[in-house]
């Protein structure tokens, strides 16, 4: 008991620090600002005014904030859960059956190596409207997954299947007792790492992608305009939506890997 | 009458290296036999074959006259390298075999309770691997082999990771347990003391390529006096066998 409460009492102290410094942060930015009394440079408080601008009259094209952050996350949502639907099976079988993967790595690993961001042209080239985006967040995010996946299935501990195999398990057996639940953790670190590069491709595809929604575009049609408390609102809407992500994805993996928190007494 | 219940005949090379040359024995039923030989005389490979994960280049291992497949036959074995799934509770872990062999709710459960307690990990069901000491986790890997009820039990160095003394009470433990539940057992070892201690009968191994150098039918009370002079004499009679340096 008094340890559950050590814990809270922890997480009560790590949030007030983190409060803290978020203060301090914002002070020194302010005061900085005031110093050097710079368009270029505005004060959190201007960011805030023109948070709350783009929040309710939208931007110089009449578009809402939130429909530019409902398309960037859509656009993401739906490159990264293809990005999954594809890489894990695929990571799965290629691990199982490494020939697989041996005899088509001429073609995966040179693949992998083109950034997504090479690709953009001729993606807009080809493809149009959403799909354009979901691909190069898709090919973005794919790769983190697929290796991820595949080399942690080739890591399982071989005792882990002996254990199985001794008393005559099928090969389905060994997979979905064994095979998936080892390699889970890693698939969540993959699946948090294409997610990251998820982001960076749909900033980079819709400054180029020449539609006028997602917060890429706001991004730049403000840094046209040169005003640099709008261009500032758009980056930490991006910062805070990755936070909250990656703080779910953490929350997730406590509560799959109960396993791994637990604290040992032997 | 001792009834057969095993019977080996194989030799096995690894990628033409001869591991195991002309091994032949029988294992009787209810006997607890101990494999004792040199470190690296294929000691683990013999009990790779025992268990049926193996198929030996050349000869036979059958069980009850057939071919050993642990499809087909309920074997269990207790493995050297540490052993728990780590993302299953002592519950699930042990009853892993179970599962596997397609018994239902109300057996697993009754078997499962038989055995934790068997083993003394009461209390513990819900434990997850990483929570418990090397001792316990051996347990957990002799409740899950005991559970299914094996016609034939292989344990490979079983305590060969634990310390001194966690190893001393893991030999006793098992005792009791093989005295409560008889099963037939192969134990391999390379400790002499615990093959001593343990055993009905013991075969000793050369080192590569494995042969069989000698046979011991040990028949002293049990529990067996570790200082006793007819165990010692025992034990120096086979450490000789034994010996690294051979000729």
């Amino acid at each position: 008991m008094a340890n559950n409460e050590d814990a809270g009492t922890g997480k009560l102290v790590n949030f007030s620090y983190n409060v803290f410094t978020l203060c301090m942060f914002l002070i020194a930015w302010t005061v900085l600002s005031w110093l050097l009394k710079s368009l270029f440079f505005p004060t959190p408080w201007v960011v805030f005014k023109a948070f709350i601008e783009l929040a309710t009259y939208g931007d110089v094209e009449g578009i809402n904030l939130s429909v530019h952050i409902y398309k960037s996350s859509l656009r993401i949502f739906a490159g990264f859960v293809a990005a999954c639907i594809l890489g894990i099976p695929l990571g799965i079988l290629m691990g199982l059956y490494p020939k697989v993967y041996d005899s088509t790595k001429s073609i995966i690993e040179p693949i992998r190596f083109i950034p997504p961001v090479a690709w953009i042209p001729l993606v807009i080239v080809l493809l149009v409207g959403f799909s354009r985006y979901a691909f190069i967040i898709w090919l973005g995010a794919f790769f983190p997954i697929f290796i991820g996946t595949l080399l942690s299935v080739r890591s399982v501990n071989p005792i882990h299947i002996d254990v199985p195999r001794s008393f005559g398990a099928s090969r389905l057996y060994i997979i979905k007792k064994i095979i998936i639940p080892s390699t889970l953790p890693e698939i969540f670190t993959g699946m948090r790492v294409g997610m990251g590069i998820g982001w960076d491709c749909i900033m980079a595809s819709e400054m180029i992608g020449g539609e006028n929604e997602g917060l890429g575009v706001m991004i730049l049609k403000y840094a046209e305009l040169i005003r640099i408390e709008d261009i500032i609102v758009g980056m930490v809407i991006i910062g805070a939506i990755g936070f909250l992500i990656n703080e779910v994805f953490i929350l997730a993996e406590k509560y799959v890997f109960k396993w791994k928190e637990a604290i040992s007494i032997g | 009458m001792e009834k057969k219940l095993i019977d080996v005949d194989a030799s096995m090379k690894f990628n033409g290296t001869s591991v195991l040359e002309d091994i032949k024995f029988k294992i009787h039923e209810n006997e607890f036999l101990v494999l004792v030989g040199p470190s690296g005389c294929g000691k683990t490979t013999m009990a790779n074959l025992l268990a049926g994960l193996l198929k030996p280049t050349s000869g036979h291992i059958t069980i009850k006259g057939e071919k050993i497949n642990p499809k087909v036959h309920n074997i269990s074995i207790v493995f050297q390298e540490p052993s728990c799934i780590p993302w299953r509770t002592l519950w699930d872990d042990i009853i892993m075999g179970l599962e596997i062999k397609g018994a239902d709710q109300e057996t697993t459960e009754k078997r499962a309770k038989e055995v934790i307690k068997l083993v003394g990990l009461d209390g513990f069901e819900e434990y997850f691997p990483k929570q418990i000491s090397g001792g316990m986790k051996q347990r957990v890997a002799i409740a899950r082999a005991y559970a299914t009820n094996p016609d034939f039990l292989l344990m490979d160095e079983p305590f060969g990771h634990l310390d001194a003394q966690t190893r001393y009470l893991m030999q006793i433990e098992i005792m009791r347990i093989w005295e409560k539940e008889k099963k037939t057992v192969a134990y391999i070892t390379n400790n002499i003391e615990e093959a001593v201690y343990l055993a009905t009968r013991i075969i000793v191994l050369s080192k590569l390529p494995a042969k069989i150098k000698a046979e011991y039918k040990i028949d002293l009370p049990r529990p067996r006096d570790l200082t006793g002079p007819e165990f010692l004499k025992l034990r120096g009679e086979i450490t000789e066998q034994c010996e690294v340096v051979e000729d």
